[in-house]
């Protein structure tokens, strides 16, 4: 399982970096982490004729905090975010679900960007941008664009990132007061992709339901904001009534995909599962946070 | 003065000589092999599981900067020597012997099955070679399950078979079946699938073949079971005489029965080195080892089960159908061995078992680690089911139909005598272990939250090596020989025919030879893996504690008897009058006098001793296995089952064994966890996967999975006191033990703690999803 | 294309002219003739090929050779002080941690990784971080039980 031959660049900044992929457009793929795609080109089932490796672009790592946002840049290593204060005070939903991602070795070279540019429907950084309605940051030759989590995913595998354009960070809005989170996980091991995960958050006003974001991975060839569910809890108490009902809404109109761990049948149950318990998670810690 | 030593090696957990290497990195496997001018192997593989070859187009491959040489199957055809599959030659088929090509010439019979071999500096410009290999095929209709392989329409995957049925069907009746089931009170119908899954050890198969042209010699470095074996099928192969051949082996890194033989693989890369003169390895990776190497353990059984109102389990009726793969491996002769162990340790008055063997699309059905586990499977599944129809606890029905240790021993109705089985005392030994009544409260409160724990116990026995045969040996594959030398630096070396692959065996036959010759365990050398010096032998079929342990153990005191013939020349006492301990030879009552086993093994060397002094200090001991013996036990597993998501743990795991003496109980407890690992494995995770066209879908560690860390809990493990047969030898093999018995014993506690959904389990193989389909099943009647 | 690199590995300097595409697990093994990383899946599952690259463990087969210039590289090789064994090693040894021995480097990486930073451990959180390397011939209790023994002589040192 050897990777295939193809032609490396290291730019050292991210102006380089737009240069290069202007030249070199769909022939060239971004090298972050490599948790990814090395596996696909050891598989051969990826053939980029260039590899633009952006692993020394410092300017793209790091995590700040400012006006209620938590900027992450592209090349943050999964470890880093998952060891930072800041992640775990300001994004508790994305703290909650970097332990999940692989093992340790793989969080060690991963990053935040990558897992996201990557798009894989049953990972778990996506479903947590789906949550959040995240903001992507692109850079190209044009200038800067921004796109919304609910239109970053296209697709299985493909997001909305044209071929010469370089995702260098994404904004996460931070959590405010009230909110619970919770991210919860049916995979086969320890480790494993999903095979169906939710991320949830809940923010409680006065005890009742202000906001709720409830979405999946694994249940679709994106990960899916489950928002029938959502708008009937705003408003709601918590209750276990609520959760059931919720989680019928978020598995009624869902066509899950089936595969060797799972059928769509399997997935659906699950998914209501994870809803209901996902929720009375996030409801508690809402609450015990205040 | 001489310390006399008070302590023995022998039942001791004395660390392993081979750690000191393995912990730093310094094993030696085939990979980190590097000959000179060495060349890398890849091969061309069939994308389709079922097609005629028409064309293969190797000239762009050949073009190509760093490929030294690409040849076909018809090429491959003729630099090697055709005939019929060499291992089946060897050691027989219960069918007719399927002709095919070493490399596909005509035709591919699997998604992988090699068509040509790609030889280059380096396995990535090997790869890239391979790619630019282009061959036109021409779909077949694929025989993807057994019940098509049945039919005379499918075609059949081997010309001169004429149809698709690997081992044609026969069927043997012991005692008065049509009686036993005339007059039993109930008769139960099962069907029961096994699934297929895989060896999977961590390294791979391979090999580096080196071909010296002055000499005619060809040497393989390769991973295997015996040497021996890998050299008698690649001096047929490339058609060199026997001692035109060497083959060496290092570490290898796991096989599970997977590394037997010659693989046609390495043996097309030796012919390539042949061919070019130069050194080919060959090191599959992850992908082929998952799709061609080999699978194992696809077998459905229909079962009739002959009862009596109180549960005697009197007769059982049994039609197997196994699917055997594509080329041949050891599927063929599986039903024989589960035929003849399916009574177990029971009463059984009357069996009757047919079975029929099919070739399909699939990779080759080889030895998995007890290749016969089916047995114990089919057997412990279907005493669960009736006790709970007949209203009887799982413990209570197994003691019921355990056959009493008796002298004269009951026989199996298959022929064998249970001399010596501890069966009882396991069943009650565990059941004391696991406290079954505290766990029914704690079942009944969980049950109370909506939390499903449940517990299953599963028994068995396996001829490690099994009794003797009236006038013949115990052990499977005959005599066991070894070679011992005291050579001149004192050291007692040991030449064995074992080839170990992590049973430790450079650790256990070194402490039983230590002890009966009489020196440290640093002064014992244990010698595998290389067919110029060690004789004939194979590890496999858990033999080795007995058959090694014991040639070990009669072969130093043979050694011994000679250097202390030779030592009272030296000491002018009677040999009698002589004994070694702790590497001194001493006249007994006398420290004073000792003489180290060095010094005597120099002097021997120098020749000091006259003409009628033996100073060849070696010895070449055989051993039948003596009384030979059962090994066996029961496990008992607690589950909690998540029926909402179908996600099962398993909480707890004891063991109550029986391997007779132990040699290393490390080693003993390492093996029985890893056997008990791959037995939760196969039950909760693994599953070699084809769809309904024989496409393979496990290809990689993503689809195929094992378990890790967090999937196998701590395995609480007690030694049963055993019943020695034997004067001298009553070790006894466990290699294979913890794999037989652990799938049933984790499906009986999976369908205890589902037992409020009133879900009857009759397959292996229960992933989540499988486990919710289980439950929504029995809840609407089906 | 291949690229010049200068790499620290086990202390010492090193440097190379691999390919791009080759991988860092590669390199060691036929390059730098470090054969004691072993690689058993080449797709990221396995952790045979775990080492620890400035201070994290790495399977070094989802890193391209090229990568690691500059960075400081620890392989198996590199743990034994003076030809001997280091305490986790020994430990391991004590413990009949291992039989075949050939997921054994990958594991002792993420072990040595896992005491580092967390020595006070327990069995769970221990299963879980060596939950990314796969053994085929132990069952795993006997490599929790040699890591734990490691840790608790390192806490009565």
């Amino acid at each position: 399982m050897k990777l295939p031959p193809f032609d490396y660049e290291a730019p050292e900044t991210t102006a380089e970096a737009i240069e290069l992929l202007a030249e070199h457009d769909d022939d060239a793929s971004v090298l972050a982490g490599g948790q990814s795609l090395i596996p696909l080109l050891a598989l051969r089932l990826a053939r980029p004729a260039v590899l633009i490796d952006v692993n020394g672009i410092g300017e793209l790592s790091g995590v700040s905090a400012s006006d209620g946002q938590v900027t992450i840049g592209a090349v943050t290593r999964e470890y880093v975010a998952e060891e930072s204060q800041t992640v775990a005070e300001s994004l508790p939903l994305l703290a909650a679900a970097l332990p999940f991602i692989g093992h340790e070795a793989i969080r060690s070279r991963g990053t935040i960007g990558g897992s996201l540019a990557h798009g894989d429907p049953a990972a778990e950084l996506p479903a947590v941008a789906r949550a959040l309605d995240a903001e992507f940051v692109l850079r190209s030759r044009a200038g800067e664009r921004l796109v919304s989590a609910a239109d970053w995913f296209e697709g299985y595998l493909t997001t909305a990132r044209r071929p010469d354009e370089l995702l260098v960070e994404v904004r996460f809005p931070a959590a405010g007061k009230g909110t619970g989170t919770s991210f919860l996980e049916v995979a086969r091991r320890h480790g494993d992709f999903a095979i169906v995960a939710l991320a949830t958050s809940l923010t409680l006003a006065d005890g009742t339901i202000s906001d709720a974001r409830l979405a999946f991975a694994g249940m679709s060839d994106v990960p899916v904001r489950a928002t029938e569910a959502e708008s009937l809890l705003v408003g709601e108490r918590p209750s276990a009534e609520l959760f059931a009902e919720a989680a019928r809404r978020a598995t009624a109109d869902i066509d899950p995909p089936s595969d060797l761990h799972g059928s769509a049948e399997y997935r659906r149950k699950v998914a209501a599962a994870l809803v209901r318990r996902g929720l009375r998670a996030a409801a508690d810690n809402a609450i015990e946070g205040q | 003065m001489t310390r006399i030593a008070a302590e023995r090696y022998t039942g001791a957990s004395v660390r392993r000589s081979e750690d000191p290497r393995i912990l730093t990195g310094s094993g030696r496997y085939v990979d980190d092999i590097k000959l000179p001018g060495m060349l890398h192997a890849a091969f061309v593989r069939s994308p389709l599981p079922h097609a005629r070859v028409l064309s293969v187009d190797v000239s762009a491959a050949r073009e190509l900067p760093g490929v030294v040489a690409v040849y076909t199957g018809a090429e491959v055809e003729e630099m090697t020597v055709p005939g019929p599959d060499a291992l089946s030659t060897l050691i027989g088929s219960a069918g007719p012997i399927p002709e095919f090509s070493l490399l596909a010439t005509d035709k591919v019979r699997l998604v992988g099955d090699p068509v040509a071999i790609v030889v280059a500096e380096s396995r990535y410009l090997a790869e890239d070679g391979c790619e630019l290999v282009e061959v036109e095929y021409d779909d077949l209709p694929p025989v993807a399950t057994a019940s098509f392989a049945l039919d005379p329409a499918s075609p059949p995957l081997f010309a001169n078979l004429g149809s698709n049925i690997s081992r044609p069907h026969s069927r043997t009746e012991f005692g008065d079946v049509t009686a036993t089931f005339d007059q039993a009170d109930r008769v139960f119908d099962f069907h029961i699938d096994v699934h297929r899954h895989q060896n999977v050890p961590m390294e791979g198969r391979g090999s580096v073949a080196s071909y010296d042209a002055d000499s005619g010699l060809m040497t393989v470095y390769t991973a295997t079971q015996s040497v021996q074996l890998s050299k008698i099928i690649v001096a047929m192969r490339l058609g060199l005489e026997q001692d035109k051949v060497r083959v060496i082996a290092g570490d290898i890194g796991g096989s599970f029965g997977l590394k037997i033989g010659a693989s046609r693989e390495e043996l097309a890369a030796a012919a390539a080195a042949r061919a070019l003169g130069r050194p080919v390895k060959w090191v599959e990776d992850r992908g082929e080892n998952l799709t061609v190497s080999g699978q194992a353990r696809e077998e459905s059984f229909d079962i009739r089960a002959a009862v009596s109102s109180e549960g005697d389990l009197l007769g059982l009726d049994v039609k197997m159908l196994i699917d055997t793969g594509s080329y041949p491996a050891m599927g063929g002769g599986v039903p024989d061995i589960i035929q003849a162990m399916l009574p177990g340790p029971y009463k059984l008055a009357a069996l009757g078992f047919e079975s029929t063997g099919v070739t399909t699309n699939k990779a080759p059905y080889v030895a998995y680690r007890g290749p016969w586990a089916s047995e114990t499977f089919v057997r412990e599944r279907i005493l669960d089911v009736i006790a709970k129809d007949l209203g009887l606890d799982p413990l209570e029905i197994r003691l019921r139909n355990v056959v009493p240790r008796t002298d004269p021993p009951a026989v199996m109705i298959t022929g064998r005598p249970l001399v010596g089985i501890t069966t009882r005392e396991s069943l009650e030994r565990v059941a004391e272990m696991v406290d079954i009544p505290a766990f029914r409260r704690r079942q009944a409160e969980a049950r109370a939250d909506g939390r499903y724990l449940g517990v299953g116990m599963a028994t068995f026995i396996e001829a490690a090596p099994g009794p003797r045969a009236p006038g013949g040996p115990s052990g499977p594959m005959g005599l066991e020989s070894m070679r011992l030398r005291l050579d001149e630096d004192g050291i007692v070396v040991l030449f064995t025919g074992q080839m170990p692959h992590g049973q430790s065996h450079q650790t256990t036959l070194a402490q039983v030879a230590a002890d009966e010759f009489g020196v440290p365990f640093e002064q014992v050398r244990v010698v595998v893996g290389d067919t110029d010096v060690v004789p004939f032998g194979v590890t496999g079929g858990s033999r080795s504690a007995t058959m090694t342990g014991g040639v070990a153990l009669h072969g130093a005191r043979q050694l011994k008897v000679k250097v202390l013939d030779f030592a009272s020349h030296l000491m002018e006492v009677s040999a009698q009058d002589l004994q070694i301990t702790e590497g001194n030879v001493w006249v007994r009552g006398d420290p004073d006098s000792a003489v180290p086993v060095t010094e005597i093994a120099r002097r021997a060397a120098d020749g000091e001793f006259g003409p009628d002094a033996d100073a060849d200090l070696e010895v070449v001991a055989s051993f039948d296995g003596g009384e030979g013996g059962w090994s066996g036990g029961t496990h008992c597993a607690i589950v909690e089952v998540d029926a909402e998501t179908g996600l099962v743990q398993v909480e707890r795991y004891v063991v109550a064994e029986d391997c007779g003496a132990l040699i290393n109980p490390a080693v003993v407890e390492g093996q029985i966890r890893g056997g008990v690992a791959q037995g939760i494995g196969a039950v909760l995770l693994e599953r070699s996967a084809y769809d309904q066209d024989a496409n393979f879908q496990s290809a990689t560690f993503m689809d195929y999975l094992m378990p890790t860390a967090c999937d196998v809990p701590r395995i609480e493990i007690e030694h049963l006191e055993t019943v020695p047969l034997d004067a001298h030898v009553n070790f006894r093999g466990v290699g294979e033990g913890g794999m037989i018995v652990a799938p049933p014993t984790v499906v009986n506690a999976i369908e205890d703690a589902l037992a409020p959904f009133g879900v009857r389990i009759f397959e292996q193989h229960l992933p989540p999803a499988r486990i919710l389909e289980l439950i929504a099943e029995a809840d609407s009647g089906q | 294309m291949t690229v010049d690199i200068s790499l620290t590995v086990n202390g010492e300097t090193r440097t190379g002219s691999p390919e791009a595409r080759k991988t860092l697990a590669d390199f060691l093994r036929d390059d730098l003739d470090l054969t004691g990383t072993h690689v058993g899946c080449e797709h990221g599952v396995c952790g045979a090929c775990t080492v620890i690259i400035d201070g994290r463990p790495v399977r070094s087969c989802l890193m391209l050779a090229i990568q690691a210039a500059g960075s400081e590289v620890t392989t198996i090789e590199g743990l034994a002080t003076d030809g001997g064994l280091n305490p986790l090693q020994q430990a391991m040894w004590d413990s009949h941690s291992f039989q075949c021995g050939f997921c054994t480097p990958g594991f002792v990486m993420q072990a040595t990784a896992f005491l580092r930073d967390h020595p006070d451990g327990d069995e769970q959180q221990l299963r879980e971080a060596l939950s990314g390397n796969i053994c085929r011939c132990t069952g795993y209790q006997s490599i929790i039980d040699g890591v734990l023994l490691a840790a608790e002589r390192n806490r009565e040192r």
